[in-house]
């Protein structure tokens, strides 16, 4: 397939909805809410803080019904009992996904997959406690004594953008702490983020998390082997310097004991937790320093109702499956293969990131789950921003550009209401009356277009809204820790429903391996320790080139 | 003369039994039924024995009684004292709207409340409102109250300072130590004063730290700074931090009373951020010469009170420490003259080990260290033999520089002290 166009063959059991798509082909969404005024009614589903609207999706009830089918036919409901159970759901590394075990330790609504996986969980979830506390209470200490006031933490991937993540998202829901506690991430290998933080940090009240599943990343060994030289060189080199100052997180237990983190300030994962499924488990702690253990399991307890309606709940009010159902109609049937993710609030800054790592690193796959070639689109491309910011980007491609693109937009209802927004609230709740506004009026305009509006009018073409753009809109009662665990997991489970439709597996990600190996060998040929030999291409040769002669 | 005087603090009682003391007629209201039952035994919370005394005497003669808050005023009383914490700002303001009667009365304020607030109540009251910013000194209440310094009097009228005048008549016969000007004037100049003060000892609590980093004994700096007749030497003791109601809750007051002005005095929220490191500076030593274990460690600490000669532990560096020593696993022995009952109430649910001790030597026997948090007169020349015989480790950690270094560490014990 490499380097050949990509044309899709949808298998027989694909018929059904194929034939849908055929039949909807010249039905523009604005003639689906022309047949049925109530169609929103049928075409929303609330679950615990969240509402979906699929409405102005581009489908109808006969679709939907050969989607269900489709679901049926690749055996969902198979697929979702091996993933609550001790099933290996993740077949190229023989392991199960007990990501949702994470969430579920406390409220034991789902049964044990293996007898001592919920003690196991509790135990790290006590360990975390205990920091957090010690840490709200300024009573943990750096090496000469005084309590600690920022916290950086230090990790890639999964082990980055879920805790940051979170960490702006939840910014309203901020623990009470005694003094100063600032949360920092530094996770780019170049140093970019960690040479400003060494710059702006006192070594003595800086404490570092080294979080890293397997704690062989590249990325994160480098930023910890520098701001493990920082402190050395302020506080000088000693165990007790260690053990003040690093915290890791990983499933490797004796990499963390070599590395030199204390056994005491050692927090575990398991190998059956992937990384951007991760920040349920003590990669989450910088999140439970933000806003703290009852925030935290406020959080877990969210996306356990969320794991348990996805499990339990039929599926045509199952809002995981109706949004995998709804994702996969707009990829296969459509050839939609553009997804936008748009949140109207700026505390969602980087839910975009984090959903084009969960979508993208989970089903951005070609190999079915028998290793055979696929023959449907995947995942399609994701991308996204803060809607009202995008607004002044890309929304004009979105309006008036000749691709399709489907789109999510995220919002709450209610916001500023905490007594420390209390001196400007009317101020600041008029400004996000105005950003759900303009959630609201983006995703009328795509949907319709601008016949539903200037009615009778002939524009010129520059002036024309073709509409008929679909979109999901996703609204929760307000950012709480409850609602983002029901939201984040609703996603989690919703790309493991697509995956099974897809028959891929959405747990490894063998794509991100060979360049890491490569690297490596580049950086001997950068560094002038490895010979360049005949067989490296001569772009990569010429641009180590440059980059010698302008290093000197 | 008919007097009245509101308030349950320090200032309160001994306004109240001074001003009898000079034959004034004085009814005491404290609107606390606790301490009111503690007044009528003649004992108070302050453990002020002059106070207490006087108290007694003033009961005794007639000329004073411990009356119930919520009762009218006497008929003929001439002037009623404010003598409230800061945080009872809206009670005062109540208290003005009921006492209102037909014969208008003078309302002297000697509470630290924001700037602006005698003006605010003067609009409630019939009578003249003055600010009259106390100056008493715990543990020695009546002395600083009978021989004032000064007698700030914040009032624009003339006839109501010429009855605050007679009333402190007693008080001000050396030489004329009032000081008059507009009460938000008065009331700014208290909290400058307490603002300074606060200043001075961080300042020397600052330059104890780089004393320390540069091997410098700290006590003759100061000597040497303080002879300096430009400067002076009075609030330049470096220590583990100033606590108590008074001066780190004015301090706290005056930067905030700032701040809700749109002003921001960086030097105030310095100085206080400096007084609460310097709460910890003995644990910091301490965290060092254990090289960060302190688990299972038996710390003992000689005084809780803020300053000696007074059972009050509000905002004390003992409290501080305390707590760092149980969030690090240590076991904790205090003793006090005079605060213990003060500390065994403030820590109903102990978060770690404590045992207290009546025994000043009782605390040290068998303690790791042990730590002086406050100068206590009994604690100046202790029994070092004794000492270094029942510790578990000889292990000195001076938080006033109240010892001779050099004999300490010749009598074998490890000593620090706050930059020496």
């Amino acid at each position: 397939m490499r380097g050949k166009r990509f044309t899709p063959e949808l298998p027989a059991e694909w018929q059904a909805v194929a034939a849908a798509a055929e039949r909807l082909s010249n039905t523009h969404i604005a003639d689906l809410f022309a047949q049925n005024p109530e169609r929103f009614k049928q075409w929303q589903h609330q679950f615990g803080p969240l509402m979906l609207d699929i409405s102005k999706q581009r489908l109808d009830e006969d679709a939907l019904n050969a989607l269900l089918a489709l679901a049926k036919t690749k055996q969902l409901d198979i697929w979702i009992e091996r993933l609550f159970s001790d099933y290996q759901v993740n077949n190229s590394e023989q392991r199960p996904a007990w990501h949702w075990a994470l969430r579920a330790s406390e409220a034991q609504a789902l049964k044990e997959p293996e007898s001592g996986v919920f003690a196991a969980v509790r135990h790290e979830l006590a360990h975390m406690e205990a920091i957090v506390t010690k840490l709200h209470a300024g009573q943990w200490r750096g090496i000469s004594g005084e309590p600690i006031t920022d916290v950086v933490n230090i990790g890639v991937g999964g082990s980055d953008l879920g805790p940051y993540m979170l960490s702006k998202a939840l910014a309203d829901a901020r623990a009470e702490t005694k003094g100063a506690l600032r949360v920092h991430f530094v996770s780019s290998m170049d140093g970019s983020q960690l040479s400003p933080r060494l710059l702006a940090l006192r070594p003595d009240t800086t404490l570092f998390i080294i979080s890293s599943k397997s704690f062989t990343t590249v990325d994160t060994l480098y930023n910890a082997a520098t701001a493990r030289t920082w402190l050395e060189r302020h506080l000088g080199n000693s165990e007790a310097m260690l053990r003040c100052h690093f915290i890791g997180v990983s499933g490797a237990a004796d990499k963390m004991t070599q590395w030199g983190i204390h056994p005491d300030n050692q927090l575990r994962m398991w190998e059956w937790v992937g990384g951007r499924f991760s920040l349920w488990s003590a990669i989450g702690l910088p999140i439970a320093i933000r806003i703290g253990m009852a925030g935290f399991r406020e959080l877990l307890a969210g996306a356990h109702a969320m794991d348990v309606h996805f499990k339990d709940a039929p599926w045509e009010q199952n809002i995981p499956i109706l949004m995998a159902l709804v994702g996969v109609w707009n990829t296969n049937a459509l050839g939609i293969n553009a997804h936008a993710v748009l949140p109207y609030d700026g505390r969602l800054k980087f839910l975009p990131s984090y959903l084009e790592q969960l979508e993208m690193e989970s089903n951005g796959k070609s190999a079915s789950r028998s290793g055979e070639q696929v023959t449907v689109h995947t995942c399609p491309v994701l991308w996204g921003d803060v809607g009202s910011n995008a607004q002044h980007a890309f929304y004009q491609l979105l309006h008036q550009g000749t691709v399709s693109v489907t789109c999510d937009f995220i919002a709450s209802a209610k916001r500023y209401h905490e007594p420390h927004h209390e001196e400007s609230e009317e101020e600041l709740r008029r400004q996000h009356q105005l950003s759900l506004a303009n959630c609201l009026a983006q995703s009328r305009l795509l949907a319709f277009g601008e016949h539903a509006f200037e009615k009778g009018q002939q524009l010129p073409n520059y002036k024309r809204y073709p509409g008929n753009q679909p979109s999901t809109t996703l609204l929760c009662d307000e950012i709480s820790p409850y609602a983002m665990g029901a939201l984040l997991a609703a996603y989690e489970n919703k790309v493991f429903a697509q995956s099974v439709l897809w028959d891929i597996n959405p747990f490894d990600q063998w794509g991100v391996e060979m360049g890491k190996v490569i690297a490596t060998e580049t950086l001997g040929f950068i560094r002038n320790t490895e010979p360049m030999d005949d067989t490296l291409d001569s772009s990569t040769k010429g641009l180590i080139a440059y980059i010698q002669a302008h290093q000197e | 003369m008919e007097l009245c005087v509101y308030g349950d603090t320090l200032n309160a009682l001994v306004t109240a039994a001074a001003l009898a003391s000079t034959g004034h007629r004085v009814s005491l209201r404290t609107l606390n039924t606790e301490l009111d039952a503690q007044l009528q035994l003649g004992s108070t919370p302050f453990r002020e024995i002059e106070l207490e005394q006087l108290l007694r005497e003033q009961l005794d003669a007639g000329r004073l009684r411990i009356d119930a808050s919520n009762g009218a005023l006497p008929s003929d009383v001439t002037a009623v004292f404010y003598a409230f914490d800061e945080s009872s700002y809206e009670i005062a303001v109540e208290l003005t709207q009921r006492l209102q009667q037909s014969t208008p009365f003078l309302i002297v304020n000697q509470s630290a409340f924001p700037v602006g607030a005698t003006e605010a109540l003067q609009a409630l009251n019939q009578g003249a409102v003055v600010a009259m910013p106390e100056f008493v000194q715990e543990g020695a209440a009546v002395a600083s109250f009978i021989r004032p310094n000064r007698l700030l009097l914040g009032c624009d009228d003339k006839q109501a300072e010429l009855l605050v005048r007679e009333i402190f008549r007693p008080f001000n016969r050396q030489k004329d130590h009032f000081q008059v000007m507009l009460p938000r004037e008065a009331e700014f100049t208290k909290l400058a004063i307490t603002g300074m003060l606060a200043t001075r000892v961080s300042f020397m609590n600052d330059m104890a730290e780089l004393a320390d980093e540069l091997g410098v004994d700290i006590e003759s700096v100061r000597q040497g700074v303080g002879a300096d007749p430009r400067i002076g030497e009075a609030y330049l003791y470096p220590g583990s931090g100033f606590g108590g109601l008074g001066l780190s809750q004015n301090v706290t007051h005056l930067a905030g009373a700032l701040a809700s002005k749109g002003v921001k005095s960086t030097l105030l929220e310095q100085v206080l951020e400096i007084n609460e490191r310097q709460k910890e500076v003995m644990f910091r030593k301490l965290w060092h010469h254990y090289q960060t274990d302190l688990q299972g460690k038996t710390v003992a600490l000689w005084g809780v009170a803020f300053k000696p000669g007074t059972a009050r532990i509000d905002n004390a560096p003992a409290l501080a420490l305390i707590e760092a020593l149980w969030a690090q696993g240590a076991n904790v022995k205090v003793h006090d003259p005079q605060a213990l009952d003060m500390l065994k109430k403030h820590y109903t649910e102990p978060k770690g080990e404590i045992t207290y001790c009546n025994d000043m030597y009782q605390a040290a026997v068998d303690a790791d260290a042990l730590i002086v948090v406050t100068e206590w007169k009994p604690y100046w020349s202790p029994n070092f033999q004794q000492l270094k015989t029942e510790m578990a480790q000889p292990l000195i950690l001076d938080g006033r520089n109240i010892y001779e270094p050099s004999y300490v560490r010749a009598s074998g014990f490890t000593y620090y002290g706050v930059g020496r």
